[in-house]
């Protein structure tokens, strides 16, 4: 294996990386959204139609895709505050196979089950570096506003949170929003980085794949889709057994995480050291 | 042509409700969605499937894919659930537990079929057809039918006319009253998974024998129209999920028939979408628990 192998696989990590904190998010503030895997969907296909049919040069592309994810996740968020807990999840499941679908279906604009191919690589580790950094800003910034504080109280006491003079709804809808445009910058740098898509790429297992790792990393803290998204990413390059049995492998740690780790890794790592460090001061 | 697309729906509808009935008992008992019991149905064609090339006649082949499903969905319950359920965060842990459950047997699956599509031996159900008011209908159409109409019957009556039935309703409603009643509620979650599972063990049968193809991904399709059943139907309640299973099976024959094809999974899913809008309950639901603005 050369550099190249570790610097794709890298790649992969950064592309990942956002793919979770537009989950991250939504989370975050409560909302019970798996809707992720439709921004990605609908901003990678924006990119690829607007770069290989009417030759949009890239960057433009990509803000195109983000604004429609930003749009899209905000036109979504009105119907969806009225839904709470496996509701919301349904719901936004329903629209991730709405998206799929229309993907398949409408061929003259997608493509259909054979996707759009020969899409130019306008994309390396740069920009994608560029995007990811542009997004850890963002949720570090959030973190430590206003914001950051009002998304958990609404996540743990939307009741508390309305007596403290904080709108659950305008909550909800700026967490829905930022995760479609986070969702549709991937899915657009995606579109730009993987030569062809189809619309399979963006359904049930991308959808878990973002869970799985926001769910192992930890969802109280920044670092947590970093951490789990390399874990993911990494662990079937170690062995090749773990490469052959990668979905069995996810499943086992899904559940094994969930059962005996329920805040993740970064999150009860953070916990153990804030605990230590109170158990030293007295 | 009408009609006979409309019976063809109703087939498969009779399916669909098959199998969205053990997820919305376990819903409507445990408050949690299995999203591993579309593998059960997959688990169950597989168990039948491989029982028959065994030589095994059909009829034991579906008995043993039923008790193996059923067995599948309570060790689910033991290793993926229980522990959940002690900490009091069912409702996300459980989402992804049961993700993780359906990975893990979706994968050895694949490994066991070598990702290969599966068929049943040649007339391991006799292929005949029966004609009636210019209606054509296949001895495995009645079959399904008429197994699936005698489980709906027996789950019923064990639900409403029996001592475990009014026990699965106690925990139902409240796990700890049901303790103090001297309900075990362990023990009734137990049977409800059993039951869950055998019902997508036997759906899982009927789909591979109806279909003639049995693969490890066969699940997903029907888990996702579950959620439409049970949505549709409301979440938990038995007689919604069969009339919406009945309707949905219906409603998408016409559409594949009548409509431009690869437009039935848009309106399905957009179905689903409007009526959590507007019906969060279902459309025959009433307002219960934890349903829609607290």
């Amino acid at each position: 294996m050369g550099l190249g192998v570790y610097q794709s696989l890298f790649d992969v990590f950064l592309l990942n990386c956002g793919f979770a904190f537009s989950q991250f998010i939504v989370l975050r503030a409560g909302v019970f959204s798996i809707a992720s895997a439709a921004y990605a969907g609908i901003g990678g296909y924006a990119t690829a139609i607007l770069v290989t049919r009417y030759g949009v040069s890239a960057p433009v592309a990509v803000a195109a895709a983000t604004a429609l994810g930003l749009i899209v996740a905000g036109v979504l968020s009105i119907p969806l505050a009225r839904l709470r807990g496996v509701y919301q999840a349904i719901a936004t499941l329903a629209f991730v196979e709405i998206v799929v679908s229309l993907g398949f279906y409408a061929e003259d604009l997608t493509g259909g089950a054979m996707g759009i191919n020969g899409i130019p690589k306008l994309v390396g580790t740069g920009t994608l570096c560029v995007a990811l950094g542009a997004v850890l800003y963002l949720m570090v910034a959030i973190d430590r506003s206003g914001l950051g504080r009002a998304f958990d109280t609404v996540r743990q006491d939307e009741t508390v949170a309305g007596s403290l003079g904080i709108s659950v709804q305008r909550s909800h809808a700026i967490a829905f929003i930022i995760s479609g445009g986070i969702g549709g910058l991937f899915g657009g740098l995606q579109s730009l980085y993987v030569y062809s898509i189809e619309p399979q790429q963006f359904g049930f297992a991308l959808l878990v794949s973002m869970l799985a790792s926001i769910v192992l990393g930890g969802r109280g803290t920044v670092i947590g889709p970093i951490i789990g998204t390399a874990i993911l990413t990494a662990l079937p390059e170690l062995a090749r057994p773990l490469a052959e049995n990668r979905p069995l492998i996810h499943g086992l740690l899904l559940i094994v995480i969930i059962n005996y780790l329920p805040h993740g890794v970064a999150d009860s790592l953070a916990l153990l050291r804030r605990r230590r460090r109170a158990a030293n001061a007295v | 042509m009408l009609a006979q697309q409309i019976m063809n729906g109703l087939v498969a509808g009779a399916v669909y409700a098959l199998f969205a009935l053990g997820f919305t008992l376990v819903f409507g008992v445990h408050r949690i969605l299995n999203l591993a019991h579309g593998a059960l149905l997959m688990a169950g064609a597989f168990i039948g499937l491989y029982a028959v090339l065994a030589g095994i006649p059909l009829w034991f082949a579906i008995i043993l894919a039923m008790v193996g499903a059923g067995t599948l969905s309570v060790l689910i319950d033991v290793l993926a659930f229980r522990r959940l359920r002690a900490s009091g965060q069912a409702e996300f842990g459980a989402i992804i537990s049961s993700i993780g459950a359906n990975l893990v047997l979706v994968s050895i699956a694949q490994r066991i079929s070598e990702t290969k599509v599966l068929r049943f031996p040649f007339a391991t159900f006799p292929v005949v057809f029966y004609r009636f008011w210019g209606l054509r209908v296949s001895l495995l159409q009645l079959a399904i039918a008429g197994s699936v109409a005698f489980l709906l019957g027996l789950l019923s009556w064990l639900i409403f006319h029996t001592s475990l039935g009014r026990q699965v309703r106690a925990v139902a409603g409240n796990p700890r009253a049901a303790v103090l009643l001297g309900v075990n509620p362990d023990a009734i979650y137990l049977r409800t998974f059993f039951l869950s599972g055998a019902m997508a063990g036997l759906a899982g049968v009927l789909v591979g024998l109806s279909f003639n193809s049995v693969h490890f991904m066969m699940g997903e399709p029907y888990l996702l129209r579950a959620f439409v059943v049970v949505i549709l139907g409301g979440l938990g309640s038995i007689a919604g999920a069969v009339v919406a299973g009945m309707g949905l099976g219906v409603l998408q024959t016409l559409a594949t028939a009548y409509l431009p094809s690869g437009l039935t999974d848009t309106i399905i899913f957009s179905l689903l979408f409007l009526v959590l809008m507007v019906r969060p309950n279902g459309l025959f639901g009433v307002a219960n628990t934890g349903v829609g603005r607290r």
